[in-house]
């Protein structure tokens, strides 16, 4: 294989001024002022490229990738280590470099172009193509500020991608333009990848990466964390960014579960416990009519039982609002009874964010008799593996009586929050698999 | 090597910031030219007030003695100071694309020459009706002089392009420099008004040489010393490889300081 591109031990910081002085006169005067932190970008990388493949560089924001694809494009320079290119580079970091407003298309062809290193002679072979793959030959003469955004990246793209580079760099920007030209964008890479052009490409969706590349490098905190096939790579990549999630979901967890912590200290109200005889189904009925019920609203009921507390827990018995998918989900329903009756009926169920039912349960439909035994008490109900696809959702906790009428009834008792391994479309994951012969 | 020839590869990149100065400037034909041409014009008008009416030094035709040295020390202070913002002000470009950035203080000299060979022209316009007349024989050094000046204008401006983009108000400091420099240099005076103590100031102003060598051509229409053309073209050459250095070293850094 011919090495193209060959990155040894390459590092970059960038210094961070607190208040930088870029005149003579302040540096002269003020030379204290010129503080700086030293911030590592990128920590001792290597890697190499062959001719004719397509690398993914994959990673989240401020990781390194785009300064690793400016270092490549000889914006920047690193601070140690080697940059081996052979050939010539196209980028499309920035598209349409030197365009100018009042000039037509066809003149900022020319010095876009020229911006790429292409002579005159060169421009005019390409002209055709350039124009052709643009699909702008009516408005080629106006000038360019009288374009669409969408035109102007047209243009822009067309110039880039005729350079007939040999090594071709990309960044996300790919994502203006409307859908259809995208499409024509990326198959006019495929077409240049099978020419034997190498591409590198810049992103931080693992679709995008496991779909054009065949190579892919994870640069996470200026490190290189893995360097291989696009699939392994991309998929190692998808594990850590969801744990990453998790993390960040779980944290805001649990700032919310202080606040909210503060907030019922503050607002706790006595309830005093009636324990007079049993009420007939009657009784309960004009009871339901005098309280007017309002089932519109989010929390309502006869509050003869209350649900004191519903604790949802993981699978490690923690207490949490984020789950993974094929976890253990675990609700704790917590009651106090002000009135005794003969018999409870508890229930749950998830709803998507539009108040769509997505599974709904209670202890009657599962023939479960719960009787009044003593004054307060806990229900617990488990789903052993969550199957729930990524999402928030919202939990319905209640207690009706056995006519279903209801007690304490919360539509949305909390939101419930779901990372998902499994990509698939829709509330459920259903275990699947793709048979090809 | 290698840096040079991809340098030429950007010949049309040059050309095409050359042809876009240009337009700009003379933007409306006619009036465009005068306008770029009125600054020379007022210096001229007004030296020759001072120096052959109210300070009468004696200078046969002053008009023309400087007239032939003014042109080409415009060219050479408008480059290094205007041409000292030419990186900085394309930054959206420097920041965001590879380019060989030498590209960007060669268009600007460039474009400046170009403005020169125009004055040029008015100059010999002015030679001619005015009846003073040119030597041919002496002329065929002009574009040897021309060629020397523009290497030494382009090591200044590589160099005053490059420290800018570190050093923004080198811009204006510039300005005051170029001014005091044209005081410096045999501009407005002749080489021999110069009293002795001060002639090593002469020798070691690298216009000097260019300067006079101007003005033998044109004024006094004669062949300009050998010593003073050799002189000229080893400075020329010199700047150009000093500034040429300087700005290689410092360019590295362009993307990240602006």
């Amino acid at each position: 294989m011919d090495t193209i591109i060959d990155v040894k031990n390459v590092s970059k910081s960038f210094k961070v001024y607190m208040d930088k002085g870029n005149q003579l006169k302040e540096r002269a005067l003020f030379w204290k002022r010129n503080r700086y932190e030293e911030r590592q970008v990128l920590k001792d990388i290597s890697f190499q490229v062959e001719r004719g493949e397509a690398l993914g560089l994959i990673g989240k924001n401020g990781c390194g990738k785009s300064t690793t694809l400016k270092l490549l494009s000889k914006i920047i320079y690193p601070d140690s280590g080697n940059i081996e290119i052979k050939g010539r580079v196209s980028s499309l970091l920035e598209l349409g470099a030197g365009f100018h407003p009042d000039m037509s298309g066809r003149e900022n062809i020319y010095t876009n172009a020229s911006i790429y290193g292409l002579t005159k002679k060169e421009i005019d072979e390409r002209m055709d193509d350039i124009v052709a793959f643009s699909e702008l030959e009516e408005f080629l003469d106006n000038p360019v500020r009288t374009y669409s955004s969408g035109m102007y990246m047209r243009l822009a793209f067309s110039v880039a991608i005729n350079v007939d580079a040999d090594i071709l760099l990309v960044d996300e920007i790919l994502a203006v333009g409307d859908s259809n030209f995208q499409k024509k964008c990326y198959s006019r890479m495929k077409e240049l990848k099978t020419e034997g052009v190498t591409i590198i490409l810049v992103t931080h969706s693992g679709e995008t990466i496991s779909k054009f590349c065949n190579k892919a490098i994870w640069i996470n905190e200026g490190e290189i964390l893995a360097d291989g096939p696009a699939k392994d790579v991309v998929a190692q990549y998808q594990q850590y960014m969801d744990d990453q999630q998790m993390q960040q979901l779980l944290k805001e967890e649990k700032r919310q579960k202080l606040l909210k912590k503060e907030q019922d200290e503050k607002f706790q109200k006595e309830y005093a416990v009636d324990t007079s005889g049993i009420p007939t189904p009657d009784e309960i009925r004009k009871a339901l009519a005098e309280a007017r019920i309002d089932i519109t609203q989010n929390h309502f009921g006869l509050e003869y039982i209350q649900i004191e507390d519903a604790v949802i827990k993981n699978g490690k018995g923690e207490e949490t609002t984020v789950f993974k998918n094929g976890d253990s989900f675990e609700l704790e329903i917590y009651y106090k009874v002000n009135r005794p009756l003969e018999q409870y009926v508890f229930g749950m169920g998830f709803y998507t964010q539009d108040k769509e039912w997505i599974f709904g349960n209670n202890t009657q439909i599962d023939r479960i008799e719960i009787p009044h035994t003593k004054m307060n008490g806990v229900v617990k109900f488990r789903i052993p593996n969550l199957p729930l696809l990524e999402g928030t959702y919202l939990l319905n906790v209640s207690i009706v009586n056995e006519d279903g009428v209801p007690l304490d009834f919360y539509h949305c008792y909390c939101k419930i929050q779901v990372v998902s391994s499994d990509r698939s479309i829709g509330v459920c994951s259903i275990p699947h698999e793709w048979i090809v012969e | 090597m290698k840096a040079l020839r991809e340098l030429y590869d950007y010949r049309e990149m040059i050309s095409g910031l050359v042809r876009r100065d240009l337009r700009g400037r003379y933007k409306g034909s006619v009036l465009g030219f005068l306008w770029t041409f009125i600054n020379p014009l007022l210096q001229l008008l007004v030296y020759t007030m001072v120096f052959s009416v109210i300070m009468k030094n004696g200078i046969e035709k002053y008009y023309i003695f400087l007239f032939v040295a003014l042109v080409p020390w415009m060219f050479f202070s408008t480059s290094i100071a205007g041409g000292s913002t030419s990186v900085l002000h394309s930054e959206s470009m420097v920041k965001k694309i590879y380019f060989p950035r030498e590209v960007l203080p060669i268009s600007y000299v460039t474009s400046s020459f170009v403005n020169m060979i125009l004055c040029l022209l008015v100059v010999f316009a002015v030679l001619i009706i005015s009846g003073f007349g040119v030597s041919l024989k002496a002329l065929l050094f002009l574009p040897i002089v021309m060629i020397v000046e523009y290497l030494l204008a382009l090591g200044f401006t590589l160099m005053s392009s490059a420290l800018t983009v570190y050093f923004r108000d080198l811009a204006y400091i510039l300005n005051i420099v170029t001014m005091a420099w044209q005081y410096l240099t045999p501009v407005i005076y002749s080489v021999d008004q110069v009293p002795d103590e001060f002639k090593w100031v002469m020798q070691w102003n690298p216009m000097t040489s260019v300067i006079v060598a101007y003005r033998d051509i044109l004024y006094y229409k004669q062949v300009p010393h050998m010593s003073t053309l050799i002189m000229a073209t080893v400075l020329g050459i010199f700047f150009v490889v000093i500034g040429y250095i300087v700005f290689r070293a410092l360019q590295k850094g362009f993307a990240e300081e602006m």
